[in-house]
């Protein structure tokens, strides 16, 4: 690498007002303030989903409890649901990628900085607009007062006949407009990939979170105009008088789950692969191996790319395709398994005979692919479509899909704020409370999602408000809830350690884990413009190159 | 604040340009957000949003158009004489390598203008049909509306021999429409074609179109198949065809403007290609 000089700081200013901070902030265009702003906001609606499931499993916890009502349950697991998907998973993955890729690939700011700012702000009006229905969408008696028809929306439930109220309008035109969002952003990502990379970075050179974060914005600009021309329909028959899936006329109901499972699996993979990436940036470096199998790597996110694309009905067994499209869509899911399979062993594979250092980001990435396998095998056992059958819309999915997603993704997302929070603050966070954080969220964890899957297979529905004594779930629903609070100690913990290092926190320097990218090259946190030259790379570890000249990468490429 | 493309002072304190800080972005966005949300309010909630996402995106528009507006900033411990720094790849005009096929078209205006005069004259031959073998004008502009009108495929054949107001309305704009979009289809395949483009948009694109109308009527506009003569649409296609095309002809080319920034094609700039 040449000229990656570390860069200078801005001239001392006079301290600023609270309302300047919030005037700075709010008209930024710069893709670190941006993705702050996207992984804070994401922050906060975890927090409020988060809070959304206690209740939930409050109200589950013994059999024929009335803590909450039923209406209130409805609104609660569909809140949850979209929450957690749209305005917490999504936001953080794509405010990290805001915040990492212009670093990574050695450019000065995203390819369209107001474009950036503009998907962000339609983030969170979109995310309110859900929200304010809580307020909004009262006024006719007995309709609910939040969305109550699940994440997924499934007509004619969210037909006027059964859904009165304005309560789905607001889920739809929520979902709707932060679903702009992310399109821009997919295009934002493509764009910075693609045509901004610095000289010497050949698209293999690239850090494989690039390649994560290209794939992913490909699937978002594939798969949200799908939701997005289904809830436009949606909204067509609601306040419209259409009739796309209204199966008394000549709608359909089940084109509904296809547009919808056309977009809602894809998505399970954009959420998970910038975890993936995640995982692949924090291991080499706590390994202090190369990443193995880099091509190979490269490949299998490409491929699940493509393959997500064909997997949807298996969402739909039990919806009665058929024998031969059941066939075909348990097939393609096996078939996803190797490209993720070849990910684990690669994985794997780093971290063999490496010197690894288990500071907390590497806990997580560990506890991350210890939780994902669990989640992917489970995940090949409902694509048998027999053992579908069977299992189908019962707690064993509630528990697959959280291992997928929060022992994935979610514990993807902790290893990745204790890597890159040193460089986006300047502030080492505390690795005694980062190890607390990462037992409490990693035995609660465990505590609320296994026993999902044994209450599943003795028959327990999800979505149910209550259930009867007598059926052998009390005990495994009593444990699902006790690790409620062990995971809200976790992420209590967190947020102190946050608060804690950015007041009084050890000074993190430009590379505190001694790592290969470019962005550690830059200073902690990096100036606006990033770098003061634009850096030129000879190979996949620039930083490495810089501090071994007598032996860099680029002499094995 | 300066455009991004001048050079600075290569003296301490060194200047950094970033992108200027806006709040249209913002505004764009909360726009755009009480547009849907009028929906489930009230229509001026919609209003308010139009007006906020228009404020938005004209300042948006104006702040990077011609150039992106940028501020700089001072620092204090750089060693570092930076030569411009440049915001985005510079566009170079430079002859391009590979050929651009078609490197002339037609003014876009001259489309516009083609397809009023293809109207026209399909709607004459169409309407001869209509008078001549059906005895009413109105049949077959009421059979066009059929394509955007339901009702029309359920009509009585004197309904369908009648005036009815909402369905001429239909049937016009639909016809000029259309007309637009293959006029403007026009002005850009017929410099491609070989040597005879009346010929080509004159009858051979006809026939070709006809042949999918065939097709694909019976899914399009089941009502104007029952009633079709395939002998006069053809008629009325290539009335259409040498009409546009031969307006279109008459227009001197010009050069196409791929690679030309925006301000260099709405000739708010000077252009720096060679090729113009």
């Amino acid at each position: 690498m040449t000229h990656a000089s570390e860069s200078s700081t801005p001239a001392t200013k006079t301290p600023e007002s609270f309302w300047e901070i919030v005037g700075r902030w709010s008209m930024s265009v710069d893709h670190k303030k941006l993705g702050m702003m996207y992984v804070g906001a994401g922050l906060i609606f975890f927090l409020v989903g988060g809070l959304e499931a206690a209740f939930m499993r409050l109200q589950l916890a013994q059999a024929n409890l009335k803590i909450i009502d039923p209406e209130t349950f409805n609104q609660l697991f569909t809140m949850h649901g979209t929450t957690m998907v749209f305005l917490v998973g999504m936001p953080i993955l794509l405010g990290f990628g805001n915040y990492l890729l212009p670093l990574m690939v050695g450019a000065r700011d995203m390819a369209f900085p107001r474009l950036n700012a503009f998907g962000f702000w339609l983030f969170i009006f979109g995310g309110l607009l859900l929200y304010f229905s809580y307020i909004g969408s009262q006024g006719l008696y007995g309709a609910p007062s939040a969305p109550d028809v699940g994440w997924f929306a499934y007509a004619p439930l969210t037909d006027r006949t059964f859904s009165r109220g304005n309560s789905t309008d607001y889920w739809i035109l929520g979902i709707l407009v932060s679903g702009f969002g992310s399109m821009t952003t997919a295009i934002n990502f493509i764009g910075t990939i693609l045509c901004m990379r610095c000289p010497g970075m050949t698209l293999m050179r690239m850090p494989i979170m690039a390649w994560m974060m290209l794939v992913v914005a490909a699937l978002v600009l594939v798969a949200i105009p799908v939701l997005t021309g289904a809830q436009i329909m949606l909204l067509l028959d609601r306040s419209f008088g259409a009739h796309f899936f209204d199966p008394e006329t000549t709608g359909s109901a089940v084109l509904w789950q296809h547009l919808f499972w056309f977009f809602g699996h894809p998505e399970v993979y954009i959420l998970i692969l910038p975890a993936f990436g995640f995982v692949s940036e924090i291991l080499p470096t706590f390994s202090r191996k190369v990443l193995f199998g880099y091509p190979l790597m490269v490949a299998a996110t490409v491929s699940i790319g493509f393959i997500s694309l064909g997997v949807w009905a298996h969402h739909m067994f039990v919806v009665g395709l058929g024998p031969v499209l059941n066939s075909f869509f348990g097939a393609m899911t096996f078939l996803i398994s190797v490209p993720t399979g070849i990910k684990i062993f690669n994985w794997i594979a780093t971290m063999w005979g490496g010197r690894l250092r288990f500071a907390t980001p590497m806990l997580f990435a560990t506890g991350f692919i210890a939780m994902f396998v669990i989640g992917g095998l489970t995940g090949i056992m409902l694509a048998t479509v027999p053992l579908d059958w069977q299992l189908s819309d019962s707690y064993f999915v509630v528990g697959h899909f959280h291992y997928v997603l929060f022992g994935g993704t979610v514990f993807g997302i902790f290893g990745a704020l204790f890597y890159w929070f040193p460089k986006a603050t300047g502030k080492m966070l505390s690795e005694r409370l980062g190890k607390w954080t990462f037992w409490l969220l990693f035995i609660g964890f465990t505590m609320t999602f296994m026993p999902m899957h044994v209450s599943g297979v003795l028959g327990m529905p999800r979505r149910i408000y209550t259930y009867e004594a007598d059926r052998g779930w009390e005990i495994w629903n009593l444990i699902t809830t006790l690790g409620v609070p062990v995971q809200m100690a976790g992420v209590a913990i967190f947020l102190w350690n946050v608060v804690k290092s950015l007041r009084s926190g050890e000074n993190a320097g430009n590379n505190p884990w001694d790592a290969w990218t470019l962005e550690w090259s830059t200073t902690s946190p990096p100036p606006e413009w990033n770098f003061d030259r634009i850096p030129t790379v000879t190979s996949a570890r620039p930083l490495w190159d810089s501090a071994h000249p007598e032996d860099p990468d680029a002499h094995y490429e | 604040m300066k455009p991004a493309h001048e050079d600075r002072i290569a003296e301490p304190p060194y200047l950094r340009a970033i992108p200027r800080p806006t709040q249209f972005p913002l505004v764009t966005a909360f726009g755009c957000t009480l547009l849907f949300a009028g929906i489930v309010t009230h229509p001026f909630v919609s209003i308010v949003g139009a007006l906020c996402a228009l404020v938005g995106i004209i300042g948006w528009f104006k702040e990077v158009f011609p150039h992106e507006e940028t501020e700089e900033i001072p620092v204090v411990d750089c060693d570092v004489p930076l030569d411009a720094i440049v915001l985005a790849p510079k566009v170079v005009h430079a002859t391009p390598k590979r050929r651009i096929v078609p490197e002339e078209i037609h003014p876009y205006r001259s489309g516009f203008y083609g397809a009023i005069a293809g109207a026209v004259a399909m709607a004459v031959v169409a309407c001869l049909w209509g008078v001549l073998d059906e005895g009413s004008l109105w049949m077959p502009i009421n059979l066009l509306a059929g394509m955007l009108v339901p009702s029309v495929g359920t009509a009585s054949l004197d309904a369908l021999k009648s005036f009815d107001l909402s369905w001429t309305i239909a049937a016009v704009c639909l016809h000029l429409c259309m007309s637009v979009m293959v006029g403007m289809i026009f002005v850009v395949a017929l410099p491609m074609m070989p040597k005879r483009p009346m010929v080509a948009g004159g009858i051979l694109a006809p026939i070709l179109w006809t042949g999918v109308a065939w097709a694909t009527l019976h899914v399009v506009n089941p009502a104007l198949e029952q009633h079709i003569s395939w002998a006069w649409f053809l008629g009325s296609q290539c009335a259409f065809g040498i009409a546009c095309g031969s307006i279109i002809t008459k227009f001197n080319r010009v050069r196409l403007q791929v690679g030309m920034s925006l301000a260099t094609r709405l000739e708010v700039e000077q252009s720096e290609s060679p090729r113009s």
